[in-house]
């Protein structure tokens, strides 16, 4: 009985290994792993389990208990996400302005990476239903690319610029201002030290070891991001890019309040004040400021970061 | 002086297989006078300062990447051989954003199409590099461009294109996972499966709409891209994207069928500019001069007229100057190596002042040295254990432990279940015979025992 199913993988093989393009190659390697499968008999035995499934164990009692109001997990310290302040990392503060934005009530919690299920921060942990019947299904941890929606479902009038420089623009942020945002704050030796030291590797651990280590994994994937798009990183070439970003943008914006002339401010206003807050923050305390110096030269800009700071973080 | 333009050498066609050359000599067509440059198909990209072409030489100042070009060519003319110069602030404005836009979205289209799509890569792409490189050097070059192209593209989830990948994997991870927990399999898309082009086209075509669709709105009725009269660096970049998407003949042609059914104006566009800037067709002879032609190419560029590009020959060193490449860009694809000569790459280039580096590199340096020793002692240690000069007490005891799940190991998956159960009976004696010392029993258990636990006999026979 054995070599029977055996017989068979292997006709299988055989017309399959046809169809592709190095028939001989890769007959030989399957081969050769068919030393190492397991034996038919025990693979049979071991298809009847798992016999019973298990419905999951509950949490335990300590565990945070879903909260009256939906919480925003950010990059920020204890005391600036009691107070609700901005977050020091752009792609959360971008998130935070705009659920403030579309008037979504939330809590922020201090957090890091390794607390998200994407592996990335900020995610939006959802209020407790009332109807606890679905709550699995109800509090599901939503990612930030799927806030949007969130705040959509949850009766905030999200407007969509549907203009036609919306992606040209959101391109130029996404690549030139963040490449020049990434090596400013991560491979500029001084502002590493002085800026992103305290707020991401020493905040996260007080063993040496571990904070070199920490340190060396957050310069060697700034380095990899720009290393995907040249071939070198290319510092005067990055700072007078995003120098003329900066000056693209200053003329879209114009005289008008917020982009693209709408009456409120948008998703597009959140994601340009991620970048213009942190970079115009004295608190920061920026060593080498190139960057936030070329920010600065545009002053509509300035007043567009002071609005928003006004008007929706009180200040 | 006459200006140097190296590119990557010519493909489809086209002058150049190269997005970034593209534009590069669609610039200089436009802004430089015919005769103040020349166009060198080198394909050598370790000429330039920041080892990417394109690369400009004027003399022995090297400028490498086609903004850094613009710019110098700005510089040198001292602000007459500029495209933007006359553009109105908002114009201005979206040239920058639009450049910024096709670079980011126009640069995975190609990566997808050209390098990571398997079918094509094979049967396209990799070949044109044995037309225009020299003998060794096309087998390191596509490789590393389509290592860098899949790099780009792995978060848009569409390594699927890439059947060599796959093959193996998909087959083998079924057999593992027991039938009760198996997901039931998608018939109807098994038979989609013919090609993963067309298993994943619907992806494929609205990451290319994305491109177009804004491009195609942006130029509206206008001759060029942002203005009516001006060509500006934007139209550069665009063209030279646009025709490499659009000009390749590919056995997988979902880009260029996209671009052609859904955007027929800017498809009409792209070959009308195309055909006017780069002079008609471009053969791999007409680009390397090859020696052969050499006498008859004079009359032939005098018949072209005025279109055609101003090719000179390449001079690649020879021997000796192929040699340095090769061994260049194997140091380059060697892990650790490379990514030394990438990081000295940058400094290099960064012009930092050596005090700078200092501080931060030596609490990095000293880190390393004290692993390294940390290291070296552990394996010295190691290896007097395993030659035994040093051994601890309760050695003999776990060694029988290590020889009995080391036998159960060879059985594999199910060896790894039963030596959990192996360790556990072992546990399970050993508490019995404790209890049945605590019972009291006399001298004959402590003989018993001996093998077992060598402290609990000593104890034992001190109370007798």
């Amino acid at each position: 009985m054995p070599p029977k199913p055996r017989d068979k993988r292997g006709a299988d093989e055989d017309s399959s290994a046809g169809q592709s393009l190095a028939p001989a190659l890769s007959r030989q390697s399957r081969k050769f792993a068919n030393l190492f499968a397991i034996p038919p008999p025990v693979k049979a035995l071991f298809d009847y389990v798992p016999v019973l499934v298990y419905p999951p164990n509950e949490l335990p009692r300590r565990a945070p208990k879903p909260a009256k109001i939906p919480s925003l997990y950010v990059f920020s310290n204890k005391e600036d996400a009691a107070a609700g302040r901005p977050s020091f990392n752009p792609s959360c503060l971008k998130w935070q302005a705009f659920l403030n934005i579309a008037g979504v009530k939330h809590r922020l919690v201090h957090s890091s990476n390794h607390a998200s299920p994407t592996g990335a921060l900020p995610f939006l942990l959802p209020a407790a239903s009332a109807s606890t019947s679905d709550t699995s299904q109800d509090t599901y941890p939503i990612p930030s690319n799927k806030l949007v929606k969130y705040a959509e479902d949850h009766g905030a009038s999200v407007e969509e610029s549907s203009n036609l420089r919306y992606e040209a623009y959101q391109a130029l942020l996404d690549q030139r201002i963040r490449s020049a945002w990434l090596y400013t704050l991560y491979l500029e030796p001084l502002n590493f030290n002085a800026v992103a030291y305290p707020l991401y590797v020493s905040s996260a651990s007080t063993n040496p070891l571990v904070r070199a280590s920490i340190s060396h994994q957050l310069r060697a994937a700034a380095e990899a991001e720009l290393l995907k798009h040249s071939s070198i990183i290319d510092i005067d070439d990055l700072y007078s890019e995003a120098d003329k970003a900066f000056e693209a943008l200053s003329i879209l914006l114009g005289e008008d309040t917020w982009f693209f002339g709408s009456e409120k401010p948008t998703l597009f206003d959140a994601s340009i004040f991620a970048y213009t807050h942190l970079l115009l923050d004295d608190s920061m305390g920026w060593k080498e400021d190139k960057l936030s110096g070329a920010l600065r030269r545009r002053e509509n800009l300035a007043q567009h970061q002071e609005r928003l700071l006004v008007r929706y973080f009180g200040g | 002086m006459i200006l140097e333009l190296h590119v990557w050498g010519p493909a489809f066609s086209l002058p150049s297989i190269d997005p970034h050359c593209l534009a590069a000599i669609a610039y200089l067509q436009q802004a430089v006078p015919r005769g103040k440059w020349v166009l060198v198909a080198t394909s050598d990209p370790a000429l330039s300062p920041t080892n990417e072409l394109p690369a400009l030489r004027n003399g022995d100042i090297w400028i490498g990447g086609f903004r850094n070009i613009f710019h110098y060519l700005a510089q040198f003319s001292s602000g007459e051989w500029v495209l933007d110069a006359g553009l109105p602030d908002q114009q201005g404005a979206d040239c920058i954003a639009f450049s910024s836009f096709v670079e980011s979205h126009g640069q995975p289209l190609i990566d997808l199409s050209l390098y990571v799509s398997s079918q094509n890569y094979t049967t396209i792409t990799r070949p044109i590099y044995n037309t225009i490189q020299a003998f060794p050097l096309p087998y390191l070059t596509p490789p590393s461009i389509r290592a860098t192209a899949k790099q780009r593209t792995a978060h848009l989830g569409l390594s699927s294109l890439d059947v060599d990948t796959e093959n193996g994997e998909g087959r083998r991870e079924p057999s593992i996972i027991p039938e009760s927990l198996r997901k039931p399999k998608p018939t109807v898309s098994n038979l989609l499966a013919a090609s993963p082009e067309t298993n994943s086209q619907i992806r494929l075509s609205a990451l290319a709409t994305t491109l177009f669709e804004p491009l195609q709105k942006l130029k509206g009725k206008k001759r060029y891209l942002v203005s009516d009269t001006h060509f500006s660096s934007l139209d550069c970049l665009a063209l030279g994207y646009l025709s490499l998407i659009l000009v390749p003949d590919l056995p997988q042609p979902w880009l260029a069928q996209t671009m052609r059914s859904n955007f027929p104006d800017l498809a009409a566009w792209t070959e009308e500019l195309g055909e006017s800037i780069f002079g008609g067709p471009v053969d791999v002879s007409d680009a390397l001069l090859s020696k052969g032609k050499a006498d008859t190419k004079p009359i032939r560029t005098s018949e072209k007229g005025k279109g055609s590009l101003p090719w000179a020959a390449p001079y690649n060193g020879g021997i000796i100057g192929v040699g340095r490449v090769f061994l260049s860009s194997i140091g380059d694809s060697i892990p650790i190596v490379g990514q030394l000569r990438r990081n000295t790459r940058m400094r290099q280039h960064g012009g930092k002042t050596p005090g700078d580096e200092l501080q931060t590199s030596s609490s990095w340096q000293t880190l390393t040295t004290v692993g390294s020793v940390i290291s070296a002692v552990g394996l010295v240690l190691g290896y007097m254990f395993h030659q035994g000069v040093i051994s601890l007490p309760s050695s003999e005891e776990s060694e029988k432990q290590g020889s009995n799940t080391a036998d159960l190991n060879a059985f594999g998956d199910a060896g790894a279940a039963l030596s959990i159960y192996a360790n556990r009976m072992d546990a399970e004696t050993q508490r019995q015979r404790a209890i049945g010392q605590q019972l009291g029993h006399g001298a004959p258990v402590a003989e018993v025992d001996v093998d077992v636990d060598v402290k609990r006999d000593l104890v034992t026979i001190t109370e007798k």
